[in-house]
Protein backbone atom coordinates (compact mmCIF):
# COMPACT_ATOMS: atom_id res chain seq x y z
CA UNK A 1 0.00 0.00 0.00
CA UNK A 2 1.29 3.36 -0.91
CA UNK A 3 1.91 5.55 2.07
CA UNK A 4 1.86 9.24 1.58
CA UNK A 5 3.61 11.87 3.54
CA UNK A 6 3.85 15.59 3.08
CA UNK A 7 6.95 16.13 5.14
CA UNK A 8 9.68 13.62 4.74
CA UNK A 9 11.23 12.10 1.65
CA UNK A 10 11.76 8.42 1.25
CA UNK A 11 15.38 7.76 1.87
CA UNK A 12 17.33 4.72 0.95
CA UNK A 13 19.74 3.04 3.30
CA UNK A 14 22.49 5.29 2.02
CA UNK A 15 20.58 8.27 3.30
CA UNK A 16 22.30 7.93 6.64
CA UNK A 17 25.34 9.35 4.86
CA UNK A 18 23.12 12.16 3.66
CA UNK A 19 21.99 12.88 7.17
CA UNK A 20 25.56 13.06 8.38
CA UNK A 21 26.48 15.37 5.51
CA UNK A 22 23.54 17.63 6.17
CA UNK A 23 24.37 17.75 9.85
CA UNK A 24 27.91 18.79 9.00
CA UNK A 25 26.72 21.49 6.61
CA UNK A 26 24.13 22.60 9.12
CA UNK A 27 26.86 23.04 11.70
CA UNK A 28 28.79 25.26 9.31
CA UNK A 29 25.87 27.44 8.29
CA UNK A 30 23.37 28.03 11.05
CA UNK A 31 20.46 29.94 9.63
CA UNK A 32 16.98 30.03 11.13
CA UNK A 33 14.46 28.01 9.17
CA UNK A 34 11.14 29.74 9.05
CA UNK A 35 7.82 28.31 8.10
CA UNK A 36 7.75 28.48 4.35
CA UNK A 37 4.25 27.64 3.28
CA UNK A 38 3.13 31.19 4.05
CA UNK A 39 3.68 34.15 1.80
CA UNK A 40 5.70 36.97 3.33
CA UNK A 41 3.11 39.61 2.52
CA UNK A 42 0.15 40.32 0.27
CA UNK A 43 -0.12 43.21 -2.14
CA UNK A 44 -3.34 44.56 -3.60
CA UNK A 45 -4.05 43.87 -7.25
CA UNK A 46 -2.45 46.44 -9.56
CA UNK A 47 -4.82 49.13 -10.83
CA UNK A 48 -4.29 48.00 -14.40
CA UNK A 49 -3.19 44.98 -16.40
CA UNK A 50 -1.35 44.91 -19.67
CA UNK A 51 -3.15 43.60 -22.72
CA UNK A 52 -2.05 40.13 -23.96
CA UNK A 53 -0.34 39.38 -20.66
CA UNK A 54 -1.76 37.19 -17.88
CA UNK A 55 -3.03 38.78 -14.71
CA UNK A 56 -0.44 39.46 -12.01
CA UNK A 57 -2.65 37.94 -9.32
CA UNK A 58 -1.22 34.95 -7.48
CA UNK A 59 1.96 34.00 -5.69
CA UNK A 60 5.37 35.26 -6.74
CA UNK A 61 8.83 34.22 -5.62
CA UNK A 62 11.57 36.80 -5.14
CA UNK A 63 15.19 35.74 -4.81
CA UNK A 64 17.74 38.20 -3.44
CA UNK A 65 21.33 37.51 -2.61
CA UNK A 66 24.92 38.46 -2.92
CA UNK A 67 27.82 36.73 -4.52
CA UNK A 68 31.43 37.42 -5.22
CA UNK A 69 33.75 36.43 -8.00
CA UNK A 70 37.52 36.41 -8.09
CA UNK A 71 38.59 36.53 -11.71
CA UNK A 72 41.41 37.79 -13.92
CA UNK A 73 41.67 41.57 -14.06
CA UNK A 74 41.36 41.38 -17.84
CA UNK A 75 41.46 38.59 -20.41
CA UNK A 76 44.99 37.18 -20.28
CA UNK A 77 45.91 38.82 -17.00
CA UNK A 78 48.12 37.17 -14.43
CA UNK A 79 46.42 38.98 -11.56
CA UNK A 80 42.96 38.64 -10.16
CA UNK A 81 40.33 40.99 -8.83
CA UNK A 82 37.30 40.47 -6.64
CA UNK A 83 33.89 41.61 -7.84
CA UNK A 84 30.68 41.58 -5.80
CA UNK A 85 27.73 40.23 -7.76
CA UNK A 86 24.16 41.01 -6.73
CA UNK A 87 21.63 38.22 -7.15
CA UNK A 88 18.03 39.11 -7.88
CA UNK A 89 15.20 37.37 -9.64
CA UNK A 90 11.43 37.45 -9.55
CA UNK A 91 9.25 34.75 -11.00
CA UNK A 92 5.81 33.30 -10.60
CA UNK A 93 5.81 30.70 -7.82
CA UNK A 94 6.16 27.23 -9.18
CA UNK A 95 8.29 28.05 -12.18
CA UNK A 96 11.28 25.79 -11.90
CA UNK A 97 14.88 26.91 -11.94
CA UNK A 98 16.90 25.07 -14.55
CA UNK A 99 20.53 24.04 -14.17
CA UNK A 100 22.78 26.90 -15.17
CA UNK A 101 26.53 26.94 -15.61
CA UNK A 102 28.60 29.94 -14.47
CA UNK A 103 29.78 30.58 -18.03
CA UNK A 104 26.33 30.39 -19.59
CA UNK A 105 25.12 33.55 -21.27
CA UNK A 106 21.78 35.02 -20.38
CA UNK A 107 19.34 33.06 -22.50
CA UNK A 108 15.68 32.30 -23.07
CA UNK A 109 14.50 28.87 -24.21
CA UNK A 110 11.99 29.57 -26.95
CA UNK A 111 12.08 25.95 -28.04
CA UNK A 112 11.70 23.44 -25.24
CA UNK A 113 10.94 19.79 -25.83
CA UNK A 114 12.10 18.58 -22.45
CA UNK A 115 15.62 17.35 -23.12
CA UNK A 116 16.33 19.79 -25.97
CA UNK A 117 16.16 23.54 -25.59
CA UNK A 118 17.15 26.40 -27.85
CA UNK A 119 16.75 30.14 -28.02
CA UNK A 120 18.49 33.50 -28.08
CA UNK A 121 21.52 34.22 -25.89
CA UNK A 122 23.18 37.44 -24.81
CA UNK A 123 26.47 38.21 -23.10
CA UNK A 124 27.93 41.47 -21.91
CA UNK A 125 31.71 41.81 -22.06
CA UNK A 126 33.06 44.56 -19.85
CA UNK A 127 35.18 47.35 -21.30
CA UNK A 128 38.97 47.30 -20.85
CA UNK A 129 40.52 50.53 -19.71
CA UNK A 130 44.23 50.75 -20.34
CA UNK A 131 44.82 53.20 -17.50
CA UNK A 132 43.45 50.82 -14.88
CA UNK A 133 46.26 48.26 -15.09
CA UNK A 134 49.93 48.89 -15.72
CA UNK A 135 50.20 45.86 -18.02
CA UNK A 136 47.83 47.59 -20.45
CA UNK A 137 49.67 50.88 -20.64
CA UNK A 138 49.82 52.03 -24.23
CA UNK A 139 47.40 49.44 -25.54
CA UNK A 140 44.38 51.72 -25.66
CA UNK A 141 40.87 51.17 -24.41
CA UNK A 142 38.45 48.52 -25.65
CA UNK A 143 34.79 49.46 -25.34
CA UNK A 144 32.22 47.19 -23.77
CA UNK A 145 30.98 44.53 -26.16
CA UNK A 146 27.51 43.10 -26.54
CA UNK A 147 27.36 39.57 -27.86
CA UNK A 148 24.03 38.46 -29.27
CA UNK A 149 23.30 35.02 -30.67
CA UNK A 150 21.70 31.75 -29.79
CA UNK A 151 22.15 28.61 -27.76
CA UNK A 152 21.21 24.97 -28.01
CA UNK A 153 21.41 22.50 -25.18
CA UNK A 154 20.66 18.83 -25.08
CA UNK A 155 20.27 16.53 -22.11
CA UNK A 156 21.45 13.13 -23.24
CA UNK A 157 20.18 11.96 -19.85
CA UNK A 158 18.90 14.09 -17.00
CA UNK A 159 22.42 14.38 -15.54
CA UNK A 160 24.43 15.17 -18.68
CA UNK A 161 24.04 18.51 -20.40
CA UNK A 162 25.68 19.44 -23.69
CA UNK A 163 25.46 23.11 -24.54
CA UNK A 164 26.65 25.28 -27.35
CA UNK A 165 26.39 29.01 -27.94
CA UNK A 166 27.13 31.07 -31.02
CA UNK A 167 27.25 34.83 -30.56
CA UNK A 168 28.10 37.84 -32.69
CA UNK A 169 29.82 40.74 -30.99
CA UNK A 170 28.93 44.42 -31.28
CA UNK A 171 30.72 47.39 -29.80
CA UNK A 172 34.11 46.54 -28.31
CA UNK A 173 34.58 43.67 -30.72
CA UNK A 174 32.74 42.66 -33.86
CA UNK A 175 33.77 39.04 -34.05
CA UNK A 176 32.05 35.69 -33.64
CA UNK A 177 32.31 33.59 -30.50
CA UNK A 178 31.38 29.92 -30.13
CA UNK A 179 31.25 28.16 -26.76
CA UNK A 180 30.86 24.43 -26.30
CA UNK A 181 30.51 22.81 -22.90
CA UNK A 182 29.45 19.61 -21.23
CA UNK A 183 28.30 19.26 -17.64
CA UNK A 184 27.79 16.14 -15.62
CA UNK A 185 25.21 17.10 -13.01
CA UNK A 186 25.17 14.81 -10.01
CA UNK A 187 22.51 15.36 -7.36
CA UNK A 188 24.02 13.81 -4.24
CA UNK A 189 20.74 14.45 -2.56
CA UNK A 190 18.02 16.63 -3.98
CA UNK A 191 19.32 19.70 -2.15
CA UNK A 192 22.99 19.18 -2.88
CA UNK A 193 24.15 19.12 -6.48
CA UNK A 194 27.65 18.96 -7.88
CA UNK A 195 28.41 19.52 -11.54
CA UNK A 196 31.55 19.55 -13.60
CA UNK A 197 32.68 19.35 -17.18
CA UNK A 198 34.96 20.52 -19.98
CA UNK A 199 34.68 23.75 -21.94
CA UNK A 200 35.95 24.92 -25.31
CA UNK A 201 35.78 28.35 -26.93
CA UNK A 202 36.44 29.39 -30.50
CA UNK A 203 36.72 33.03 -31.53
CA UNK A 204 37.09 34.75 -34.88
CA UNK A 205 39.85 37.24 -35.61
CA UNK A 206 37.60 40.23 -34.98
CA UNK A 207 36.74 38.83 -31.54
CA UNK A 208 40.35 38.43 -30.37
CA UNK A 209 42.25 41.20 -32.16
CA UNK A 210 41.01 44.09 -29.98
CA UNK A 211 42.10 42.29 -26.82
CA UNK A 212 45.23 40.41 -27.85
CA UNK A 213 46.56 42.18 -30.94
CA UNK A 214 49.23 44.88 -30.73
CA UNK A 215 49.35 47.34 -33.64
CA UNK A 216 52.28 49.55 -34.56
CA UNK A 217 51.16 52.52 -32.49
CA UNK A 218 50.40 50.32 -29.48
CA UNK A 219 53.76 48.62 -29.88
CA UNK A 220 55.53 51.96 -29.66
CA UNK A 221 53.45 53.10 -26.69
CA UNK A 222 53.53 49.87 -24.74
CA UNK A 223 56.94 48.44 -25.48
CA UNK A 224 55.39 45.18 -26.59
CA UNK A 225 56.23 43.72 -30.01
CA UNK A 226 53.75 44.22 -32.81
CA UNK A 227 51.38 41.27 -33.03
CA UNK A 228 48.46 40.24 -35.25
CA UNK A 229 46.11 38.04 -33.26
CA UNK A 230 44.06 35.79 -35.51
CA UNK A 231 41.00 33.78 -34.71
CA UNK A 232 40.76 30.09 -34.00
CA UNK A 233 40.66 27.87 -30.95
CA UNK A 234 40.64 30.35 -28.10
CA UNK A 235 40.63 28.25 -24.95
CA UNK A 236 39.92 24.91 -23.37
CA UNK A 237 38.97 24.55 -19.78
CA UNK A 238 37.16 22.84 -17.01
CA UNK A 239 34.49 24.06 -14.68
CA UNK A 240 32.78 22.78 -11.58
CA UNK A 241 30.12 24.07 -9.25
CA UNK A 242 28.34 22.98 -6.12
CA UNK A 243 25.00 24.24 -4.89
CA UNK A 244 23.24 23.44 -1.66
CA UNK A 245 19.70 24.39 -0.78
CA UNK A 246 19.78 24.71 2.98
CA UNK A 247 16.02 25.04 3.18
CA UNK A 248 13.32 26.30 0.83
CA UNK A 249 14.52 29.87 1.43
CA UNK A 250 18.30 29.71 1.57
CA UNK A 251 20.65 28.50 -1.12
CA UNK A 252 24.43 28.70 -1.27
CA UNK A 253 26.70 27.92 -4.20
CA UNK A 254 30.32 28.01 -5.23
CA UNK A 255 32.10 27.43 -8.51
CA UNK A 256 35.47 27.38 -10.17
CA UNK A 257 36.21 27.80 -13.86
CA UNK A 258 39.66 27.19 -15.30
CA UNK A 259 40.57 28.24 -18.82
CA UNK A 260 43.79 27.60 -20.73
CA UNK A 261 44.27 30.10 -23.52
CA UNK A 262 45.31 28.60 -26.85
CA UNK A 263 46.70 29.53 -30.23
CA UNK A 264 47.19 33.15 -31.17
CA UNK A 265 45.59 34.27 -27.94
CA UNK A 266 48.12 32.41 -25.83
CA UNK A 267 50.95 33.60 -28.06
CA UNK A 268 50.01 37.26 -27.71
CA UNK A 269 52.82 39.29 -26.14
CA UNK A 270 50.31 40.68 -23.68
CA UNK A 271 49.76 37.14 -22.40
CA UNK A 272 53.30 35.82 -22.84
CA UNK A 273 55.20 38.79 -21.46
CA UNK A 274 52.78 40.45 -19.07
CA UNK A 275 50.09 37.92 -18.31
CA UNK A 276 49.30 34.25 -18.19
CA UNK A 277 47.52 31.72 -20.36
CA UNK A 278 46.04 30.15 -17.22
CA UNK A 279 42.82 31.90 -16.34
CA UNK A 280 40.92 30.92 -13.22
CA UNK A 281 37.64 32.27 -11.89
CA UNK A 282 36.27 31.38 -8.49
CA UNK A 283 32.86 32.44 -7.24
CA UNK A 284 30.61 32.03 -4.23
CA UNK A 285 27.12 33.25 -3.49
CA UNK A 286 24.16 32.98 -1.18
CA UNK A 287 20.54 33.80 -1.89
CA UNK A 288 17.30 34.04 0.03
CA UNK A 289 13.91 33.39 -1.55
CA UNK A 290 10.53 34.43 -0.28
CA UNK A 291 7.02 34.40 -1.65
CA UNK A 292 4.56 37.23 -1.79
CA UNK A 293 1.07 37.31 -3.07
CA UNK A 294 -0.77 39.71 -5.31
CA UNK A 295 -4.46 39.69 -4.57
CA UNK B 1 14.61 69.84 -27.80
CA UNK B 2 15.07 67.84 -24.62
CA UNK B 3 11.79 69.23 -23.26
CA UNK B 4 9.94 68.01 -26.35
CA UNK B 5 11.50 64.57 -25.96
CA UNK B 6 10.35 64.42 -22.33
CA UNK B 7 6.88 65.51 -23.40
CA UNK B 8 6.70 62.73 -25.96
CA UNK B 9 7.93 60.17 -23.41
CA UNK B 10 5.35 61.37 -20.89
CA UNK B 11 2.57 61.28 -23.47
CA UNK B 12 3.53 57.76 -24.53
CA UNK B 13 3.62 56.57 -20.92
CA UNK B 14 0.21 58.12 -20.30
CA UNK B 15 -1.26 56.40 -23.36
CA UNK B 16 0.20 53.04 -22.31
CA UNK B 17 -1.19 53.46 -18.79
CA UNK B 18 -4.57 54.47 -20.15
CA UNK B 19 -4.66 51.52 -22.52
CA UNK B 20 -3.58 49.17 -19.77
CA UNK B 21 -6.23 50.52 -17.42
CA UNK B 22 -8.81 50.03 -20.15
CA UNK B 23 -7.63 46.44 -20.60
CA UNK B 24 -7.98 45.77 -16.89
CA UNK B 25 -11.45 47.21 -16.93
CA UNK B 26 -12.31 44.95 -19.80
CA UNK B 27 -11.11 41.77 -18.06
CA UNK B 28 -12.65 42.67 -14.70
CA UNK B 29 -15.90 43.84 -16.22
CA UNK B 30 -16.14 40.77 -18.42
CA UNK B 31 -15.89 38.51 -15.38
CA UNK B 32 -18.35 40.74 -13.54
CA UNK B 33 -20.84 40.34 -16.37
CA UNK B 34 -20.77 36.54 -16.30
CA UNK B 35 -23.94 34.97 -14.93
CA UNK B 36 -23.99 31.42 -16.31
CA UNK B 37 -21.01 29.12 -16.67
CA UNK B 38 -20.33 25.58 -17.81
CA UNK B 39 -17.37 23.57 -16.57
CA UNK B 40 -15.16 21.38 -18.74
CA UNK B 41 -12.49 19.17 -17.16
CA UNK B 42 -10.05 16.96 -19.04
CA UNK B 43 -7.01 16.17 -16.93
CA UNK B 44 -7.75 12.83 -15.33
CA UNK B 45 -7.73 10.14 -18.00
CA UNK B 46 -4.09 9.16 -17.67
CA UNK B 47 -1.41 9.01 -15.02
CA UNK B 48 2.22 9.35 -16.01
CA UNK B 49 5.18 7.70 -14.35
CA UNK B 50 8.38 9.71 -14.80
CA UNK B 51 11.91 9.29 -13.52
CA UNK B 52 14.44 12.12 -13.37
CA UNK B 53 17.79 12.86 -11.79
CA UNK B 54 20.31 10.03 -12.00
CA UNK B 55 18.49 7.96 -14.57
CA UNK B 56 19.71 5.56 -17.21
CA UNK B 57 19.58 6.05 -20.95
CA UNK B 58 16.17 5.60 -22.51
CA UNK B 59 14.11 5.72 -19.34
CA UNK B 60 11.12 7.32 -21.00
CA UNK B 61 8.00 8.27 -19.13
CA UNK B 62 5.22 5.70 -19.03
CA UNK B 63 1.52 6.26 -18.67
CA UNK B 64 -1.53 4.24 -17.80
CA UNK B 65 -5.25 4.85 -17.82
CA UNK B 66 -6.98 6.07 -14.67
CA UNK B 67 -10.32 7.00 -16.19
CA UNK B 68 -12.00 4.80 -13.58
CA UNK B 69 -10.78 7.17 -10.86
CA UNK B 70 -13.31 9.78 -11.90
CA UNK B 71 -10.97 12.72 -11.31
CA UNK B 72 -12.63 14.91 -13.91
CA UNK B 73 -16.02 14.29 -12.34
CA UNK B 74 -14.49 15.26 -9.01
CA UNK B 75 -13.07 18.48 -10.48
CA UNK B 76 -16.39 19.44 -12.05
CA UNK B 77 -18.14 18.70 -8.76
CA UNK B 78 -15.66 20.75 -6.74
CA UNK B 79 -15.60 23.64 -9.18
CA UNK B 80 -19.39 23.66 -9.31
CA UNK B 81 -19.54 23.86 -5.53
CA UNK B 82 -17.02 26.68 -5.41
CA UNK B 83 -18.48 28.72 -8.26
CA UNK B 84 -22.12 28.27 -7.35
CA UNK B 85 -21.94 31.08 -4.83
CA UNK B 86 -21.35 33.58 -7.59
CA UNK B 87 -22.45 32.01 -10.89
CA UNK B 88 -25.23 29.79 -12.08
CA UNK B 89 -23.35 26.64 -13.06
CA UNK B 90 -24.99 24.56 -15.76
CA UNK B 91 -23.95 21.01 -16.68
CA UNK B 92 -22.35 20.68 -20.10
CA UNK B 93 -21.40 17.75 -22.32
CA UNK B 94 -18.22 17.52 -24.33
CA UNK B 95 -15.74 15.00 -25.74
CA UNK B 96 -13.19 14.78 -22.96
CA UNK B 97 -10.63 13.03 -25.15
CA UNK B 98 -10.67 15.93 -27.62
CA UNK B 99 -9.80 18.41 -24.87
CA UNK B 100 -7.18 16.09 -23.38
CA UNK B 101 -5.48 15.65 -26.75
CA UNK B 102 -4.53 19.32 -27.17
CA UNK B 103 -0.92 20.13 -26.33
CA UNK B 104 1.01 23.38 -26.19
CA UNK B 105 3.53 23.89 -28.96
CA UNK B 106 7.14 23.26 -27.93
CA UNK B 107 8.01 26.56 -29.61
CA UNK B 108 6.96 29.07 -26.98
CA UNK B 109 6.22 32.04 -29.29
CA UNK B 110 3.78 29.89 -31.26
CA UNK B 111 1.60 29.63 -28.16
CA UNK B 112 1.55 33.40 -27.87
CA UNK B 113 0.83 34.06 -31.52
CA UNK B 114 -1.63 31.34 -32.44
CA UNK B 115 -5.25 31.35 -31.49
CA UNK B 116 -5.91 29.38 -28.32
CA UNK B 117 -6.91 25.90 -29.54
CA UNK B 118 -9.45 25.47 -26.74
CA UNK B 119 -11.53 28.36 -28.07
CA UNK B 120 -12.48 26.46 -31.20
CA UNK B 121 -13.10 23.29 -29.26
CA UNK B 122 -15.47 25.04 -26.87
CA UNK B 123 -17.30 26.52 -29.84
CA UNK B 124 -17.61 23.22 -31.69
CA UNK B 125 -17.70 20.58 -29.00
CA UNK B 126 -19.48 21.83 -25.90
CA UNK B 127 -23.22 21.75 -25.49
CA UNK B 128 -25.22 23.69 -24.65
CA UNK B 129 -23.85 26.79 -26.34
CA UNK B 130 -24.88 30.24 -25.29
CA UNK B 131 -23.71 30.30 -21.68
CA UNK B 132 -21.91 33.46 -20.60
CA UNK B 133 -18.61 31.64 -20.07
CA UNK B 134 -17.00 28.23 -19.96
CA UNK B 135 -14.44 27.24 -17.36
CA UNK B 136 -12.01 24.84 -19.05
CA UNK B 137 -9.62 22.82 -16.88
CA UNK B 138 -6.88 20.97 -18.71
CA UNK B 139 -3.40 19.57 -18.13
CA UNK B 140 -0.47 21.86 -17.43
CA UNK B 141 3.21 21.10 -17.84
CA UNK B 142 6.25 21.53 -15.62
CA UNK B 143 9.92 20.65 -15.52
CA UNK B 144 11.15 17.87 -13.30
CA UNK B 145 14.90 17.82 -12.86
CA UNK B 146 16.71 19.17 -15.90
CA UNK B 147 15.62 17.30 -18.97
CA UNK B 148 12.18 15.94 -18.16
CA UNK B 149 8.77 17.46 -18.67
CA UNK B 150 5.84 16.23 -16.64
CA UNK B 151 2.21 17.12 -17.12
CA UNK B 152 -1.22 16.45 -15.71
CA UNK B 153 -1.65 13.76 -13.12
CA UNK B 154 1.35 11.67 -12.37
CA UNK B 155 3.81 10.02 -10.13
CA UNK B 156 7.46 11.00 -10.39
CA UNK B 157 10.67 9.76 -8.92
CA UNK B 158 13.76 11.92 -8.56
CA UNK B 159 16.88 9.82 -8.16
CA UNK B 160 20.00 11.14 -6.52
CA UNK B 161 23.21 9.43 -5.54
CA UNK B 162 22.24 8.98 -1.92
CA UNK B 163 18.46 9.02 -1.87
CA UNK B 164 15.39 8.70 -4.06
CA UNK B 165 12.43 11.01 -3.74
CA UNK B 166 8.91 10.30 -4.93
CA UNK B 167 6.14 12.76 -5.53
CA UNK B 168 2.66 12.91 -6.93
CA UNK B 169 1.48 15.83 -8.99
CA UNK B 170 -1.74 17.22 -10.36
CA UNK B 171 -0.73 19.95 -12.80
CA UNK B 172 -3.58 21.76 -14.44
CA UNK B 173 -4.54 25.12 -15.86
CA UNK B 174 -7.84 26.92 -15.88
CA UNK B 175 -9.22 29.03 -18.72
CA UNK B 176 -12.22 31.28 -18.64
CA UNK B 177 -13.60 31.39 -22.17
CA UNK B 178 -16.24 33.89 -23.19
CA UNK B 179 -19.39 32.06 -24.24
CA UNK B 180 -20.23 34.50 -27.03
CA UNK B 181 -16.95 35.61 -28.57
CA UNK B 182 -14.97 32.57 -27.36
CA UNK B 183 -12.09 34.82 -26.34
CA UNK B 184 -9.94 33.59 -23.48
CA UNK B 185 -10.79 36.05 -20.72
CA UNK B 186 -8.22 34.63 -18.31
CA UNK B 187 -5.89 31.67 -18.06
CA UNK B 188 -3.99 30.46 -15.00
CA UNK B 189 -1.94 27.38 -14.10
CA UNK B 190 -2.52 26.03 -10.60
CA UNK B 191 0.38 27.07 -8.39
CA UNK B 192 2.24 24.82 -5.95
CA UNK B 193 0.41 24.41 -2.66
CA UNK B 194 3.54 25.38 -0.73
CA UNK B 195 7.25 25.66 -1.27
CA UNK B 196 8.35 23.22 1.40
CA UNK B 197 8.83 20.22 -0.86
CA UNK B 198 12.26 18.73 -1.35
CA UNK B 199 11.52 18.17 -5.04
CA UNK B 200 9.87 21.14 -6.66
CA UNK B 201 7.52 21.13 -9.60
CA UNK B 202 5.48 23.93 -11.05
CA UNK B 203 2.09 23.00 -9.65
CA UNK B 204 0.25 21.14 -6.90
CA UNK B 205 2.36 18.23 -5.69
CA UNK B 206 3.08 16.20 -2.60
CA UNK B 207 5.74 13.76 -1.56
CA UNK B 208 5.06 10.08 -1.69
CA UNK B 209 6.53 7.09 0.04
CA UNK B 210 5.81 3.75 -1.49
CA UNK B 211 6.48 1.34 -4.31
CA UNK B 212 6.73 3.37 -7.52
CA UNK B 213 5.67 0.64 -9.92
CA UNK B 214 2.48 -0.34 -8.13
CA UNK B 215 1.27 3.12 -7.34
CA UNK B 216 -1.07 3.35 -10.33
CA UNK B 217 -3.47 0.84 -8.81
CA UNK B 218 -3.47 2.28 -5.35
CA UNK B 219 -6.61 3.76 -3.86
CA UNK B 220 -4.35 5.74 -1.55
CA UNK B 221 -2.73 7.36 -4.55
CA UNK B 222 -6.11 8.30 -5.98
CA UNK B 223 -7.09 9.85 -2.66
CA UNK B 224 -3.84 11.80 -2.48
CA UNK B 225 -4.25 13.18 -6.03
CA UNK B 226 -7.84 14.10 -5.25
CA UNK B 227 -6.63 15.88 -2.12
CA UNK B 228 -4.18 17.96 -4.19
CA UNK B 229 -6.99 18.98 -6.52
CA UNK B 230 -9.46 19.74 -3.75
CA UNK B 231 -6.92 21.92 -1.91
CA UNK B 232 -5.55 23.74 -4.94
CA UNK B 233 -8.74 24.47 -6.87
CA UNK B 234 -10.07 27.16 -4.48
CA UNK B 235 -6.68 28.91 -4.54
CA UNK B 236 -6.52 28.89 -8.32
CA UNK B 237 -10.08 30.10 -8.80
CA UNK B 238 -9.44 32.72 -6.11
CA UNK B 239 -6.34 33.96 -7.93
CA UNK B 240 -8.51 34.37 -11.02
CA UNK B 241 -11.04 36.38 -9.00
CA UNK B 242 -13.74 33.84 -9.83
CA UNK B 243 -14.42 33.24 -6.15
CA UNK B 244 -13.64 35.23 -3.05
CA UNK B 245 -10.23 34.49 -1.56
CA UNK B 246 -10.46 31.18 0.31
Amino acid sequence: MTRLREAAPRLTVNARLTTSLLAALGAIVTIPQSASAQTAFTLPAPPFELPMLPSASGNWTVMVGIGGEYRPEFAGSNNGKFLPIPIFSIRRSGSIEQFRGPRDSASIALLDVGNFRAGPAFKYVDSRKSDKYSELTGLGNVDAAYELGGFVEYYLVDWLRLRSELRQGMGGHTGTVADVSADVIVPLIQRLTISAGPRFTWKSTNAVAPYFGVDAVQALASGLPRYDARGGAHSVGFGSQISYRINPQWEVHAYVEYEKLLGDTADSPLVKLRGSSNQTTVGVGASYSFDFRIR
Amino acid sequence: MRRIAFLWIGLTAFCIALGAAAAFETRASRIQAIKTVGIVSAIGEEISLTRAGLTGLGEAAQSSSISAWGLDELIVQQATRLLSGRFRVQPVTYRRAAFAAIRDSVVAPVNLLRSDPFKELVRSDVTPQGLDAYIVITRARSKLGNGRNIEGVGLAEYRTLLADYGLIHALYEVRVIDGKSFDVIDKRAAAPLDNTGTVRVGGPSGQVDGPFEKAGSSEGLRAAIADLIVRSLPLTLGDMHLIDDP
